[in-house]
């Protein structure tokens, strides 16, 4: 409801944008983004997701440094894309396969718990695996299994071996697909719009591109932030995304950078793309302080680091929609971060 | 499931001073938009047929009450079948009336009060040792009020000897400020009545038997006393609850002023009802998202295995809401000026996509009753690597999104371009699920 209205603002926006149109080649921004931020992210993330899966291959105890040093190069690079939620991405469900967070219900550590207690034989090769409940693939069931104690002493050392080696090939054969997917259709699709396409023009397009940067940040926002933070009197700590592998904080940074890549993409070299820069500039300066996993949001003072980050995030999604709505003359739609 | 931040995480002042200023500036823009006139006949059968709802809602959950007495009265097989059926028959009236909670702000503001879920049901009572126990969201997962008259929520011991209505309603419910808390509403009392369904993807409700609500020595689960007394409260709660609502509608209600204040604001309700309750909350959270999990315990009535009724009855809501037309309880018809004539006015086309959509999504959610009735019960769909359950469910879910696309053609027809469809992660492609 909150987030409704929020939007009516902005197709309000949307609508003084119309007014103000200005001369945009919105087909060379969408051209860019392509090619400047999307094509080589995914590359990246298909390469270091293969890493991963070979170090799980050579070593799969959940203590191997070098297995450790290629899940975090492979998790910043899905962090750096996670902002990209349309077409290759959501075919087959990759990217639910991907990236099942927020677990409030705890589905993860009990689909997890399933299969090891049972050592079903989902666990043991990465083509089950992949047919398998989203909450016991992906990087968030592969953070349970090398950095929590609990997870990294239950059952027996082969079969967790084994599903770790799954959940690793899982994440490759995902990244892969969606790669290969962007590279022999989906680009074309985008910076070629047509009425057989996904894109009827180009307008929709660079609509979808900025609706990833806002919606990129509000999940920064709603779920990284908010979800620890919870309120004054009840923090959540333990909600923070990744504490076991220290990554939260790192997630909002660099989900920060991927949207401010992209956004000051599409609005090219122009007044409003320096005010974006700068704005994005803000915001990371704000983003940096000692507090990896938001253990903070249980100290008066620390919380207040973190809250106030929330408020930057909340202004310069605010600001981004406003401004790159009426630049580009785009109407970025319903967003879906609502549900229940 | 997803629940970022939800209303009811914003201090409600806060919010209601943002959506009065937030509306506020959206009239102007949609008025100078050129948004349409609607004629007030529609929104008076809007709220004509919201009152029948609600007024179902409510006589069906007192013929559920009348049957709880009789359950706690006399524990048999033959008492707890009957408390069954009438929770099941309460649901038919009820899911009709969801699409008119994302709409109105006074129904979402008080929905969770009456149909809150997922839910840990380890709060409430005893649960089998695979539920698992405390979780890094919920605390009080398995704090099983029902066995322990003293509980200690957030470092605070509480006072639960008594469990009565305002126990529930004001202590329990939402404890700790978790969701998943749920101590009231049509879930609370259907786990209950059935238990939890421990058959995984196999066919079978839940197995409560009829002696946990047994006196003295032929009490089974313990505490039996107590079961009663929660199921009592939540029991009583529910038909107040449906009570105030239906009122809210009545001639002078506030649900019902709401909507006829303003016409465009009026139909933008309606049709953010549909859109909403379509495509982020059933096709998304409630049908798509257990798929994914291949999770029965994602069903929406999961302990009774009545999913596939609550998905054709929500399905329905937002068809009669389009036609202007609703078939009560008793048969009687309460009808008068649609959507689907103001819509046929300006777009006679756009008005017959519109009714075929919704006629395509019935059938689908048509077959998967149809199909659960017959045995291939909706827990077995859910299984991983059942094509059939698979296709079965995203027929409805495929529905469901077809016919928004349709609804918001018919915002733009209307010139409501200004609302917005509240839509699903697991539809619609934010960054991730949330459950």
């Amino acid at each position: 409801m909150f987030r409704s209205l929020v939007l009516s603002v902005v197709v309000m926006l949307s609508i003084v944008a119309q007014a103000a149109a200005q001369d945009v080649d919105l087909s060379t921004r969408v051209t860019a983004a392509v090619e400047q931020h999307i094509l080589p992210r995914y590359a990246r993330f298909a390469t270091s997701a293969r890493a991963l899966s070979r170090a799980a291959f050579s070593n799969c105890n959940a203590d191997d440094a070098e297995l450790r040093r290629t899940y975090h190069a492979a998790f910043d690079d899905w962090v750096r894309v996670s902002h990209l939620r349309f077409g290759p991405s959501e075919t087959d469900n990759r990217a639910f396969a991907l990236a099942f967070w927020p677990d409030t219900r705890g589905k993860t550590p009990k689909a997890l718990a399933g299969l090891i207690a049972d050592e079903s034989p989902a666990g043991l090769a990465a083509a089950e695996l992949m047919q398998h409940s989203i909450a016991a693939q992906g990087f968030y069931a592969l953070d349970y299994l090398l950095y929590d104690p609990t997870y990294m002493t239950m059952g027996v050392p082969e079969y967790r071996c084994e599903l770790i080696r799954s959940l690793s090939e899982g994440i490759a054969v995902r990244a892969e697909e969606i790669n290969g997917d962007w590279g022999q259709y989906f680009a074309a699709q985008m910076m070629a719009p047509s009425k057989a396409g996904a894109y009827h023009t180009s307008n929709e397009a660079a609509g979808e591109l900025l609706k990833a940067v806002a919606t990129g940040l509000q999940f920064t926002e709603e779920a990284r932030l908010a979800r620890p933070l919870g309120t004054f009197d009840r923090p959540r700590p333990k909600r923070a995304e990744a504490w076991r592998s220290g990554r939260s904080q790192l997630h909002v940074v660099l989900s920060l950078q991927a949207t401010r890549e992209l956004t000051t993409v599409l609005a090219g070299t122009t007044s409003v793309g320096e005010r974006m820069d700068d704005a994005f500039e803000t915001v990371l300066n704000n983003a940096t302080f000692d507090d990896p996993v938001f253990a903070g949001v249980a100290e008066p003072i620390a919380r207040l680091k973190v809250e106030s980050l929330q408020q930057y995030v909340n202004a310069l999604r605010e600001q981004v929609v406003a401004e790159m709505t009426v630049a580009l003359d785009v109407s970025i739609g319903f967003n879906a971060l609502d549900g229940d | 499931m997803m629940r970022p931040i939800r209303m009811n995480e914003i201090p409600s002042k806060d919010r209601d001073s943002m959506k009065r200023t937030i509306l506020g500036t959206s009239f102007v823009a949609l008025i100078s938009a050129g948004a349409a006139m609607a004629d007030t006949a529609v929104l008076t059968t809007y709220a004509d047929i919201a009152a029948a709802k609600y007024g179902d809602s409510t006589a069906t959950a007192k013929v559920l009450g009348t049957a709880v007495d009789a359950l706690i009265a006399d524990p048999t097989e033959a008492s707890l079948a009957a408390a069954r059926s009438a929770w099941v028959a309460a649901r038919v009236p009820y899911q009709q009336t969801e699409v008119y909670r994302f709409g109105n702000a006074i129904v979402d503001d008080w929905e969770g009060k009456v149909n809150a879920w997922p839910l840990d049901e380890g709060l409430i009572d005893y649960v089998d040792p695979s539920y698992g126990g405390t979780t890094d969201e919920n605390p009080l997962a398995v704090a099983n009020v029902i066995a322990n008259p003293t509980l200690t929520v957030n470092g605070v011991e509480i006072d639960a000897t008594n469990i009565t209505p305002e126990f529930l309603a004001e202590t329990l419910h939402e404890a700790d400020e978790v969701e998943a808390n749920v101590a009231t509403g049509y879930h609370a009392i259907e786990f209950l009545l059935w238990g939890q369904d421990l058959n995984g993807t196999k066919a079978g409700a839940g197995a409560r038997p009829a002696s946990d609500f047994a006196a003295n020595d032929a009490c089974t689960g313990g505490n039996c006393a107590r079961r009663a007394d929660f199921l009592r409260a939540a029991t009583d709660l529910l038909i107040s609850d449906l009570m105030w609502m239906t009122s809210q509608w009545g001639e002078g209600g506030a649900a019902r002023e709401a909507v006829l204040e303003n016409e465009a604001v009026g139909l933008s309700a309606m049709l953010t009802g549909m859109g909403s309750l379509s495509y982020g909350e059933t096709a998304g959270e409630r049908m798509r998202l257990g798929l994914m999990l291949n999770d029965p315990e994602e069903e929406h009535d999961c302990f009774s295995d009545n999913t596939h009724n609550s998905h054709f009855y929500n399905g329905l809501g937002v068809q009669n809401v389009y036609l202007g037309s609703y078939t009560r309880i008793d048969g009687t018809v309460i009808s008068g000026a649609s959507l689907s004539g103001l819509v046929a006015a300006k777009d006679g086309d756009l008005d017959a996509e519109m009714q075929e959509k919704l006629g395509a999504t019935m059938m689908a959610l048509g077959a998967i009753k149809d199909a659960a009735e017959g045995g291939f019960a909706y827990d077995m769909m859910l299984e991983a690597g059942n094509a059939e359950g698979e296709a079965l469910i995203m027929g409805g879910v495929n529905g469901f999104v077809d016919q928004t696309k349709s609804i918001e053609r018919v915002v733009g027809a209307l010139g409501l371009d200004g609302i917005a469809v509240e839509g699903s992660d697991s539809l619609d492609n934010p960054n991730a699920v949330f459950e």
